[in-house]
């Protein structure tokens, strides 16, 4: 059986530590996310934001893909050179959706870095990732409900999940992800589903020619404010209305800035300039 | 070690052979007074009588055992082609009944089994199917037909949905409509035999069956079927139902709607007809594209030379092959002509245009590549039969707009909610 592609959001992929293989020859590996998203092939889409050559033979490449709550590393390896050459010849920032298998990087006992190792790599347009983030959110939003139904169970099982009507991939994942997961914020993923979709309602099409001025001194600000690990969002928003700018135009284009592909969040909170 | 065990391990080797219980009670403590282990002790003591093995019931069946006996009757079976280290064989496949359960089998040769016949299997073995035991009958295993009929279990019958049905599953329970039926004769081991094929439909989508009894059913006839069972028929499920089935109009309203089904019950149930399905195509297959067929047998021609009727004029023709993925599963899907220019926007000759002018058929592929993938499609269609991944060939399909805004803000409220 094909394993299907899941939708995923950089975060709640990125969050997960848990992995599981059966002890069958060649039996797949799943990531277990905390929302109980079993995942062995991924479909990402987002804003192609930065696209490196690794190793020596410069045929491997790695790219990062930004989506509303984080990025996805993809990695195009050697086996795979019209995946290589597609990242490579792609404008950034651009639309971009990859078909990837779970690469799983463990260099030591509780450590995990998850990327995608890719299988397709496409340019798209604005509605397939719109539809990609609507589709995203909606599957996110089964799983939360699942998480939310196994927490009121005793004991639950993915037969009593699946008695409940959820498809038997989410039934095994969420009964899985609670056994390992203590105590899963579902507050947390809740408002990151928010500030998804809430990328799709605030229609901000208009302002990418409108606010040109705001752009170059946001910029500015994040790069005057920016470590290691990014610039406080909180701290950015500040220092804009300072300088004179609404605080609704300042998110607006803080999140056209990050659509643009010209700052990312390397952390929930934090920006960074590409 | 405690004497219950003892007692138990006692009551499970009385179950594998026919030795009185003081002999067998007398044997196993001497094991154990030598300090076998208990589960080494009771193999033993099997093994020394081993060579009578007791007939079996079929519910007493378990997995991964051996040297079964049993009687039972054959319900269905089915013959099927597979291929085996790279040699085509012949493989049987069904269902076999007693009063205690109903369980499927696999015959890995011709022992010449018709429905209806009750036989005395020996030396079988079992294995796990979906959780259940399944009965093996090997090139090693005795299968003698008797002259006496059993009873077949009476249970309860597990009430689906028709997009619930799966090959294998027996004595279910749908309702639905007659929506096609059609009377044939066929010849069952000499004797003349009236079969009623046909389609039925419940709300959750549409099965073709067989009844292998007449119940007088006509086309707009809704009925409650009790104690039918499905196999694999064309590359999707088919309900039989037979004069061991009970079946009874009703007077149910059944509305037949379009529903979209989830892809992962389509790949649990290896297809269907009449689907309908939505999801993203991530990838087409490198046989999509302009190809040529021949203009005698309709084959697909590579180089000007059909395999069947050597070298011909090639008919051109547009068709698609395409990955459809919907998060729960993954179907391939075929696109004819007509389909395919319906979702491309252009018609198979311009394509022929742009091809001659590059000098290469690829370019077509790379712009069905190009205009499909990642895009969303819903599509209405049947599967049809397939090796590795199940295939729809599509009837119908559509590129999938959506009001984005609307959705996003519909989950906004389901979120608050």
């Amino acid at each position: 059986m094909r394993e299907p592609a899941w939708r995923i959001f950089a975060a709640e992929y990125n969050d997960a530590t848990h992995v599981i293989q059966s002890k069958e020859e060649k039996a797949p590996k799943y990531v277990i996310t905390p929302l109980g998203a079993k995942v062995n092939r991924l479909f990402i889409v987002g804003v192609l934001t930065d696209v490196e050559e690794i190793g020596a033979e410069g045929i491997r490449r790695r790219a990062r893909i930004s989506d509303p709550t984080g990025i996805h590393v993809v990695y195009a390896e050697a086996f795979k050179p019209e995946v290589a050459s597609i990242l490579a010849d792609m404008e950034i920032p651009s639309y971009i959706a990859v078909v990837g298998k779970t690469r799983i990087y463990e260099p030591e006992e509780g450590v995990l870095y998850l990327s995608a190792r890719a299988e397709m790599a496409k340019e798209i347009g604005i509605e397939e990732r719109n539809y990609w983030i609507i589709e995203a959110s909606r599957n996110m939003l089964i799983r939360i409900n699942a998480m939310r139904d196994a927490m009121n169970m005793s004991n639950p099982t993915a037969k009593q999940l699946r008695g409940l009507g959820y498809p038997p991939v989410i039934a095994e994942g969420v009964a899985e992800a609670i056994k390992v997961y203590k105590d899963v914020d579902l507050q947390h993923y809740e408002i990151m589903l928010r500030e998804a979709l809430s990328f799709i309602t605030s229609s901000r099409k208009e302002i990418k020619k409108n606010y040109e001025q705001e752009e170059e001194k946001i910029l500015k600000i994040i790069e005057s404010l920016q470590s290691e690990d990014g610039a406080a969002w909180e701290a950015v928003i500040e220092e804009a209305i300072k300088e004179g700018i609404e605080k609704s135009v300042v998110e607006e284009v803080i999140v056209s800035l990050m659509e643009k592909g010209l700052i990312y969040e390397p952390q929930l909170g934090k920006l960074k300039i590409v | 070690m405690m004497e219950i065990d003892i007692e138990e391990a006692i009551d499970e080797i009385l179950e594998s052979i026919d030795v009185d219980r003081e002999t067998v009670e007398k044997d196993l403590r001497k094991f154990l007074d030598y300090g076998v282990p208990l589960e080494h002790a009771k193999q033993a003591v099997i093994n020394k009588y081993g060579s009578v093995v007791k007939e079996k019931k079929l519910k007493d069946i378990k997995v991964n055992e051996r040297n079964i006996i049993t009687v039972a009757k054959v319900i269905a079976i089915d013959e099927r082609e597979v291929e085996v280290r790279g040699e085509k064989r012949k493989i049987y496949r069904g269902l076999l009944g007693d009063e205690t359960a109903i369980l499927p089998f696999t015959a890995w040769k011709d022992f010449g089994l018709q429905k209806g016949d009750v036989i005395k299997i020996r030396n079988a073995s079992s294995s796990e199917w979906e959780g259940q035991p399944r009965l093996s009958l090997s090139e090693w295993s005795e299968v003698e037909k008797v002259d006496y009929d059993i009873d077949l279990i009476k249970r309860a019958p597990r009430k689906c949905n028709l997009i619930d049905l799966r090959p294998g599953l027996s004595n279910v329970e749908v309702r639905g409509k007659i929506i096609y039926i059609e009377e044939r004769i066929v010849n069952i081991g000499g004797e003349e035999r009236k079969v009623f094929s046909g389609i039925m439909a419940d709300e959750t989508g549409k099965v073709r069956f067989t009844a292998w009894y007449d119940f007088g059913l006509k086309e707009g006839d809704t009925i409650r079927i009790k104690g039918g069972y499905v196999r694999k028929w064309r590359g999707a499920p088919q309900l039989i139902f037979d004069e061991n089935s009970e079946v009874e109009k009703i007077d149910e309203e059944i509305v037949i709607q379009e529903t979209i089904v989830p892809l992962y019950k389509i790949v649990e149930a290896g297809g269907g007809i009449d689907l309908y399905m939505q999801g993203i195509v991530l990838d087409v297959r490198k046989d999509s594209g302009i190809i040529f067929r021949c203009p005698k047998c309709n084959r697909r021609i590579r180089n000007g030379v059909c395999e069947e009727d050597g070298e011909v004029e090639g008919t051109p023709d547009l068709r698609i092959r395409a990955l459809l993925d919907d998060g729960t599963g993954a179907v391939d899907v075929i696109f004819n002509r007509q389909i395919s220019e319906k979702l491309l926007g252009k018609n198979m000759e311009e394509y022929l245009d742009i091809a001659k002018e590059a000098m290469d058929y690829s370019i077509v592929y790379e712009e069905i590549f190009d205009k499909l993938v990642a895009k969303p499609v819903k599509v209405k269609g049947d599967s049809m039969p397939s090796d590795f991944i199940v295939t729809i060939f599509a009837k119908d399909a559509e590129i999938v707009k959506i009001d984005e805004k609307k959705e996003a803000e519909e989950l906004l409220t389901q979120l608050e909610g």
